[in-house]
């Protein structure tokens, strides 16, 4: 596990996805969660004659997506030892922001494109220095843009979808495809592997887990911890404002009310992934495999015919069962 | 970093090239027949099929019309009257609102302000129970839950305030002891006309699935009951499967795996148009393109009939209709006159052939221009 007293070394020792197959060989707990995700894959394809084909992952990966996209920067400011509560409403409010601006500055996809990246990236900013800069608990300044930025959605609006009818949009974001790959897995792909080159790969990376394990540490080491934070705010924002550009090309519109309560699917992600809530410990494959963990477990409980109250139940206890059995 | 990059890009590709060959090409198609065979001229209930939630026979509206004489007691009356809704966030509520309104306003009886519970019953509890506070003369409310809300509703009547409901009555609360009436629409008959336009859609023998609502709630209820009955009575050759939602935001995921589940499916009823839509976007992500029906009607529901793709059809509600009843319901009970139990407003077939005129019909204004280009483009169809 991590050494909280050395930020060098613990910044080292973070896996990557080569380094997680050995330490998988080595039977580490954390990296059992690979064998829990074969497991559920075995049990519904037994199950379920309809769980085991390619038609099926596809949909998997589609539906997992805005949660894994935004569960990548979810990591870095997990990571960072900060949360975020927003990123729900992030993702609602640049929705609005991409439809207003290619309703009333033009029908492109790139102003779209900018608007939404533009307002999520704003929003981490905001969360990022209201965090470093005023000191006040992430936890507090997210859960204050929660509720602003859902509400500004829902004001600018009055509370209505806006209809998006750029057919590039909806190419780009959701109905395209290439070599059969759904645009919206393209996307997961990119901003995973994206993430993994960053946070396991790059200087800035080893900052995340640096500033997450031992912040004093990290401090006397020369690393600059409040841009570091900010920056995890910043990209998880516009990760939140590419995941509303794939949920609005996909709807034809973007709604002020969608993804209430998403922010617990992220977070739930990430943790069940092997990320550390008290920072300084996670990666990010294993984030996606949370999200797919999750997905699948909706996927496979809806195609048995699991009544919908039941599939609560059971949710529940395999994501507590899944994160005791990793963390034991 | 480069091994690590290239190897973690060769698996990216290798997987790319697995699922570009193993894609399946044959996805369904909604049939040309589609809508056509139908006779508009007599599509939809001419009447109110279904009952109230106790079994009552449905009133018309036409019978809450107020005399001059009454006009003249309401206005006199100075009456004020609390609005307490389920949520504010749908074109449905906030047209019950306006109805409510502007027919309360035309005759003196002042709105005291619109509560939003959000869906959550002890918001509500707490919404009726501070409104009571205000002295109102009357309330009218849709209750999120029937039995929760139950005994809150009944402080309304013991203060001697009127209650009158939309769309569901609370347990053990029995008119006109505890209020004065319940307007909704006619759900049974708004289920019938999306039956009867999926039907023209199916094969013989074709399957179709229900996209239903798996909380007990009255008018969801009478909607899935409504196709249902309806299939089994007119094509008792399709066969119905069923899967249940709880969470409307987990409508797109669940209906995906439906129809990956039950790739016989070849049409879709959805119980109300977000869930439709949401249907949709699923069904978009997966290239599929079969029949929808639904019920209600929204802008964005409106665009997709008017565009003539899967969405095909909606057994509209009259929202600003039912609330100038549910106003002229509250301002009878008011002067002291008898209301009915239960009034039921007429179900509003709408196709692409007339959804711009039933835009006018459910919204009261002229439709917007997103509605009116939608139309343009597919014309001669859409008009």
């Amino acid at each position: 596990m991590t050494d909280t007293q050395n930020p060098a070394k613990a910044a080292a020792s973070q896996p990557s996805g080569r380094s997680a197959l050995r330490h998988l060989l080595q039977g580490e707990r954390p990296y059992m969660l690979y064998v829990a995700f074969v497991v559920m894959l075995i049990v519904f394809s037994l199950a379920s004659p309809w769980f085991l084909s390619i038609d099926n992952f596809l949909n998997i990966g589609r539906q997992t997506t805005l949660v894994s996209i935004i569960a990548v920067g979810m990591t870095f400011v997990i990571i960072s030892r900060q949360i975020d509560l927003s990123v729900a409403s992030t993702l609602a409010l640049s929705g609005m922001s991409a439809s207003l601006a290619m309703a009333f500055v033009a029908n492109s996809w790139v102003v779209g494109a900018v608007a939404g990246l533009g307002t999520g990236a704003l929003i981490g900013l905001l969360n990022g220095v209201l965090t470093t800069r005023l000191e006040i608990p992430s936890f507090l300044v997210t859960l204050g843009t929660l509720s602003g930025a859902r509400g500004l959605a829902l004001m600018v609006t009055n509370t209505k979808p806006v209809i998006i009818t750029n057919e590039h949009y909806f190419a780009i974001f959701g109905e395209g495809s290439v070599l059969g790959i759904p645009a919206p897995i393209l996307w997961t792909l990119g901003v995973t592997t994206s993430g993994i080159l960053l946070l396991h790969y790059s200087v800035y990376g080893r900052r995340v887990y640096a500033a997450g394990g031992n912040p004093t540490a990290a401090l006397y080491s020369g690393v600059h911890i409040k841009q570091v934070t900010t920056l995890a705010f910043v990209l998880t924002g516009t990760l939140a404002g590419l995941a509303s550009l794939i949920l609005s090309a996909r709807s034809h519109a973007a709604r002020p009310d969608v993804v209430q309560g998403m922010e617990l699917d992220v977070i739930a992600s990430v943790i069940l992934g092997g990320c550390s809530l008290f920072g300084g410990r996670g990666f990010v494959l294993g984030t996606l495999l949370g999200s797919l963990i999750i997905g699948t477990l909706n996927n496979g409980l809806v195609l048995l015919g699991v009544s919908s109250s039941l599939q609560l139940v059971i949710k529940g206890a395999i994501i507590v069962a899944a994160v005791a059995f990793t963390r034991r | 970093m480069k091994q690590s990059a290239r190897i973690l890009f060769s698996t990216l590709s290798l997987a790319a090239s697995a699922f570009a060959l193993s894609t399946s090409l044959g996805l369904a198609q909604t049939p040309d027949t589609c809508v056509t065979g139908v006779d508009m001229a007599t599509l939809g209930p001419k009447g109110i099929v279904g009952q109230g939630p106790h079994g009552e026979k449905a009133a018309s509206p036409d019978e809450l019309k107020l005399t001059d004489e009454e006009a003249a007691k309401v206005k006199a009356g100075k009456f004020k009257v609390g609005i307490s809704m389920q949520t504010v966030n749908l074109d449905w509520s906030q047209l019950q609102v306006q109805g409510i309104s502007e027919t309360l306003a035309k005759y003196g009886v002042t709105v005291t302000g619109v509560a939003s519970a959000e869906y959550q019953v002890d918001k509500q509890i707490a919404d009726i129970e501070n409104t009571i506070q205000q002295h109102p003369d009357g309330i009218i409310s849709i209750p999120v839950d029937f039995t929760a809300t139950a005994p809150t509703y009944k402080k309304v009547g013991e203060a001697g305030i009127k209650l009158v409901f939309m769309d569901s009555i609370p347990v053990g609360l029995e008119s006109p002891k505890d209020f004065a009436s319940m307007i909704s629409a006619d759900s049974q008959g708004n289920g019938q006309i999306a039956a009867t336009i999926l039907a023209s859609c199916m094969p013989k023998g074709g399957t179709i699935g229900l996209v239903n609502f798996g909380v007990d709630y009255f008018s969801t209820n009478e909607r899935t009951k409504g196709v249902s009955e309806w299939m089994k009575k007119n094509r008792p050759d399709i066969i119905m499967k069923q899967v249940d939602f709880t969470d409307p935001s987990k409508v797109s995921q669940i209906a995906g795996d439906f129809l990956t589940g039950n790739p016989d499916v070849k049409g879709l009823f959805a119980v109300w148009d977000q869930p439709a839509l949401d249907t949709l976007s699923s069904m978009r992500a997966q290239g599929i393109d079969i029949p929808i029906a639904t019920v209600d009607l929204g802008l964005q529901s409106a665009i997709e009939i008017a565009k003539g793709g899967p969405l095909k059809a909606t057994g509209s509600q009259r929202p600003y209709d039912q609330g100038v009843a549910e106003a002229l319901a509250m301002m009878k009970a008011l002067i002291g006159q008898p209301t009915p139990a239960w009034v039921g407003v007429q179900s509003l077939p709408v196709v692409q052939s007339n959804v711009l005129e039933s835009f006018k019909t459910v919204f009261h204004k002229d439709p917007p221009a997103e509605l009116v280009d939608a139309c343009n483009s597919a014309k001669p169809k859409c008009n």
